[in-house]
């Protein structure tokens, strides 16, 4: 076991773990931020996208030794209290959820985009989220709602 | 289930090369982790034995990409997205530049380096006939040792180089290819992203007037492992650059390839796609020239 620390969500955290977990499951079974979803489990699907030092990665490809020190933002990171996240909020009001399942993953991807590129074109958003699967939407209001967001 | 496993975060080199010295225990270096993650998620034989993982990513001598010696050098823990954004890369290396472009997804690109991907040395490694066509050397230093040897050489096999237990690669060395130089680089996967390579080529070449002065040409993908083919390249060398000739040349490239793999079950599909895109690319990259 280790002592692990690192900054989670803007704030300094202490955690005794096995070092060989994967930083999915630390964050989804230590800290209970069940926000981030394994789909695949080996770096295809993206809905376990997370941001490690402001880029996002998947969680279950990083062991949790490997955070040390790190800036680590997920999905319940970016709201404001109880206000939403522009970019949520966009997400909700133009159909960008159906089942939900890849939405927290892929709100991250715009997330880190517009922090970057707070002007994408469109093929610079399909970039963006082109590691994220999507099995409801089609992609059409996703898209739609990150262009809606920087608008 | 991913077994447990100590991990290590050495601070420098020397560090990693002390730690690498002793060979008590099976160790393993890991920077990204897209290959070895997965591995042992998927109970991997070539990750499994695995008890020490030393993460180099704090390594500051595997990080960077400087011009030295009128080489460019790029860190082997270098990430794809840390080479596609660099200056260099972009101005010198444009053939590497789309090699790494399309690797994976932005998560993967963001962690995934260049040495591990040759190192890995999967038969589609994308970065390997980018750097074949560079003529790319890689150094590789153990705690008694410092050698350099061109990329070619350390590849033996799928899954295989020549890298000791005890050794780190930590640099990749690629001479500033003259401006004379064009070239290109083609991925077909089965996506256009997360997708991993069914075919990749690379060409650069060097024309006098209408005539191909040099050629370097390296595949991906479709052989055991990333190659370049030298007597393509001599066979090349001295011709004009005309339809015909390019024509006849991809498909010669064909039958180099079926020379080192025999007909294989994809044979029948990425016979006849190599050969068209080795002609698209060389026609592309011509034209755009003359």
């Amino acid at each position: 076991m280790i002592n692990l620390k690192f900054i989670l969500n803007e704030k300094q955290v202490v955690v005794e773990t096995e070092p060989s977990i994967r930083l999915l499951d630390l964050l989804r079974d230590k800290f209970n931020l069940t926000g981030t979803k394994e789909g695949c489990g080996i770096g295809e699907c993206g809905a376990c996208t997370i941001l490690m030092n402001e880029k996002a990665v998947n969680s279950c490809l990083i062991l949790a030794a490997q955070i040390e020190g790190s800036e680590i933002v997920t999905i319940e990171g970016i709201a404001n209290g109880s206000e939403l996240h522009p970019i949520q909020k966009s997400f909700l009001k133009y159909g960008a959820v159906q089942c939900g399942f890849c939405s927290p993953a892929m709100v991250l991807s715009a997330y880190a985009l517009l922090e970057e590129n707070p002007n994408p074109t469109e093929e610079e958003i399909k970039d963006a989220i082109a590691g994220n699967l999507c099995r409801c939407t089609g992609y059409k209001q996703i898209i739609e709602a990150i262009v809606k967001t920087k608008e | 289930m991913i077994p447990s496993i100590e991990i290590l975060i050495p601070k420098n080199l020397n560090e990693v090369l002390g730690i690498l010295s002793n060979q008590n225990r099976v160790l393993r270096i890991i920077a990204g982790g897209t290959d070895i993650v997965t591995g042992l998620k998927q109970e991997s034989k070539r990750f499994i034995d695995t008890e020490i993982l030393i993460d180099i990513n704090r390594v500051a001598e595997v990080k960077g990409i400087e011009k030295r010696n009128g080489k460019i050098s790029i860190g082997a823990a270098s990430t794809f997205m840390e080479i596609y954004k660099d200056q260099i890369v972009s101005k010198e290396l444009p053939i590497l530049e789309k090699a790494v472009a399309t690797i994976g997804s932005l998560q993967i690109r963001n962690r995934a380096t260049i040495a591990g991907n040759f190192v890995n040395n999967a038969p589609c490694a994308d970065t390997v006939p980018a750097l074949l066509v560079y003529n790319a050397t890689i150094e590789i230093e153990s705690i008694s040792s410092k050698r350099e040897i061109s990329l070619q050489e350390f590849l033996q096999g799928p899954y295989k180089t020549q890298l000791k237990k005890d050794e780190i690669v930590t640099r990749i060395n690629i001479p500033v290819p003259p401006k004379s130089f064009i070239g290109d680089f083609y991925k077909l996967g089965r996506r256009q992203a997360v997708a991993i390579s069914r075919i990749t080529l690379a060409v650069m070449m060097e024309l006098n007037g209408n005539k191909i002065n040099e050629i370097r040409i390296a595949s991906g993908a479709v052989t055991p492992i990333g190659t370049r083919f030298q007597e393509l390249e001599k066979f090349a060398q001295g011709n004009e650059v005309n339809d015909n000739f390019l024509k006849s040349l991809a498909s010669r490239m064909g039958e180099e390839i079926i020379k080192l793999t025999g007909l294989r079950w994809s044979s029948e599909y990425k016979l006849p796609v190599v050969q068209q895109m080795f002609y698209v690319i060389l026609r592309s990259a011509t034209t755009k020239n003359l």
